[in-house]
């Protein structure tokens, strides 16, 4: 009687050669990961101090009109310590927050102050707050103190619906006033406005305002922008 | 565009993938063990390119320029790699996704040429033919955003598609395999 044969059927090898692919892996991320931090390191990004600023583009209004703003192109990635730069104040402002309308005011003087040697840019955002709606008019009237909404507490203008715009206090901010978005607030930390953060000229961030409680921003200039001229 | 295309490191990557593709569709009585090196070879190119494209991106980041790509004309990768709001998905740089997915290809290539015979092979095929399946969308998203989104679009960053071909071919391999199962010629021998 004849016997049946079993079909023959391959089998793999006795050992797991998962944990051989594993360690081969392995190494080869190693290698790559070791030539990536010698040729080109990355760089810790964020608001904190000693971080690169995080990078966005925007539209910006100049005062004319809305042009596209890339941060990143305002840094000097010459720039050394001690050496000679445009250092940046990067504020972040809601029209219609009442901080923001009397710190209009101090951002004019610090202007009249440090316009050589600092470059001014507003961030305007929108809080999620009932009554902090702002459009690209109210934001244009706020930066050029022109006539925008009434000064009756109806809803309509800056500083929540309470006043004109024309009355903001302060001088005229000849700066570029950014349109910012949830993703330059995520980007950037901010929980509330006004928030200050001063960047060296290289981008890298000198001075945040969340960590320096005992600090102004007008001390905090001077001990970092004025000392270095 | 011409001085871009004499970059002896893009001139690398596209022989690698030149020799991928070869390995791919060559006939000869080892073809399964062929596709399989074809599979591990475009998932290498694929992940050196996209580590290539992190040194940009960093460099970028950092020093607001690169010797390693240029940043004029169509075919460049200044305006892609450079861009801060297209050149990362959810804060991390689309390189360190491109590096994270073709190991994970890597892995389930190297395990089954290592043991094609295993009794996880199967499943193991099936893994590397659905994640490479899900990268495609990615890589059509990617395109999108280059020919339309980044500044003065479009652009074409040469190394970003060397990894998107990748992937492709990767895709590719992984078809040929499961169908040389399929259709029982999954050992050398049978084939």
């Amino acid at each position: 009687m004849a016997r049946r044969r079993k079909p023959l059927v391959q089998k793999g090898r006795d050992d797991d050669v998962r944990l051989i692919a594993g360690f081969t892996l392995g190494t080869i991320l190693t290698v790559i990961m070791l030539l990536i931090v010698i040729i080109a390191p990355p760089a810790t990004i964020g608001p904190s101090e000693g971080e690169l600023a995080p990078d966005f583009i925007a539209d910006a209004y100049n005062g004319e009109n809305w042009q596209r703003f890339k941060l990143s192109d305002t840094f000097d990635y010459e720039w050394e310590e001690g050496g000679d730069g445009e250092w940046i104040l990067v504020q972040f402002s809601d029209t219609d927050c009442p901080y923001c309308w009397t710190e209009a005011e101090t951002m004019s003087e610090l202007y009249s102050q440090w316009s050589e040697n600092v470059e001014f840019i507003t961030i305007a955002v929108e809080l999620n707050i009932n009554n902090h709606d702002s459009d690209r008019a109210e934001v244009e009237a706020f930066r050029d103190k022109t006539n925008y909404g009434t000064e009756e507490n109806d809803g309509d203008g800056c500083n929540s619906g309470r006043n004109n715009c024309v009355n903001r206090p302060g001088a005229i901010h000849n700066w570029n006033y950014i349109e910012g978005s949830s993703s330059i607030l995520a980007d950037w930390e901010v929980s509330g406005t006004p928030f200050l953060v001063l960047l060296q000229p290289d981008g890298y961030v000198a001075w945040n305002q969340y960590e320096n409680e005992g600090e102004n921003i007008e001390s905090a200039m001077q001990r970092l922008v004025g000392d270095s001229q | 565009m011409s001085e871009i295309l004499t970059d002896p490191v893009l001139i690398i990557f596209i022989l690698g993938l030149a020799i991928s593709s070869y390995l791919m569709i060559v006939n000869n009585e080892k073809k399964t063990s062929m596709l399989l090196i074809s599979s591990l070879s475009f998932a290498f190119v694929g992940i050196t390119s996209s580590a290539y494209t992190y040194i940009i991106h960093n460099q970028m980041v950092v020093q607001g320029s690169t010797a390693f790509c240029s940043s004029e004309g169509i075919v460049q990768c200044g305006s892609v790699i450079g861009d801060p709001q297209w050149n990362n998905l959810f804060g991390v740089p689309w390189g360190i996704f491109g590096i994270l997915s073709f190991s994970a290809l890597i892995f389930l290539s190297l395990c089954l040429y290592l043991d094609r015979y295993a009794k996880w092979s199967e499943d193991y095929l099936n893994y590397a033919w659905w994640a490479g399946i899900a990268g495609l969308p990615f890589v059509a998203l990617l395109v999108i955003i280059e020919l339309t989104q980044v500044e003065n679009a479009p652009h074409i960053c040469p190394f970003c598609t060397i990894a998107h071909i990748s992937l492709i071919g990767y895709v590719g391999s992984i078809y040929l395999l499961r169908n040389r199962r399929n259709i029982g010629k999954w050992s050398e021998n049978e084939g």
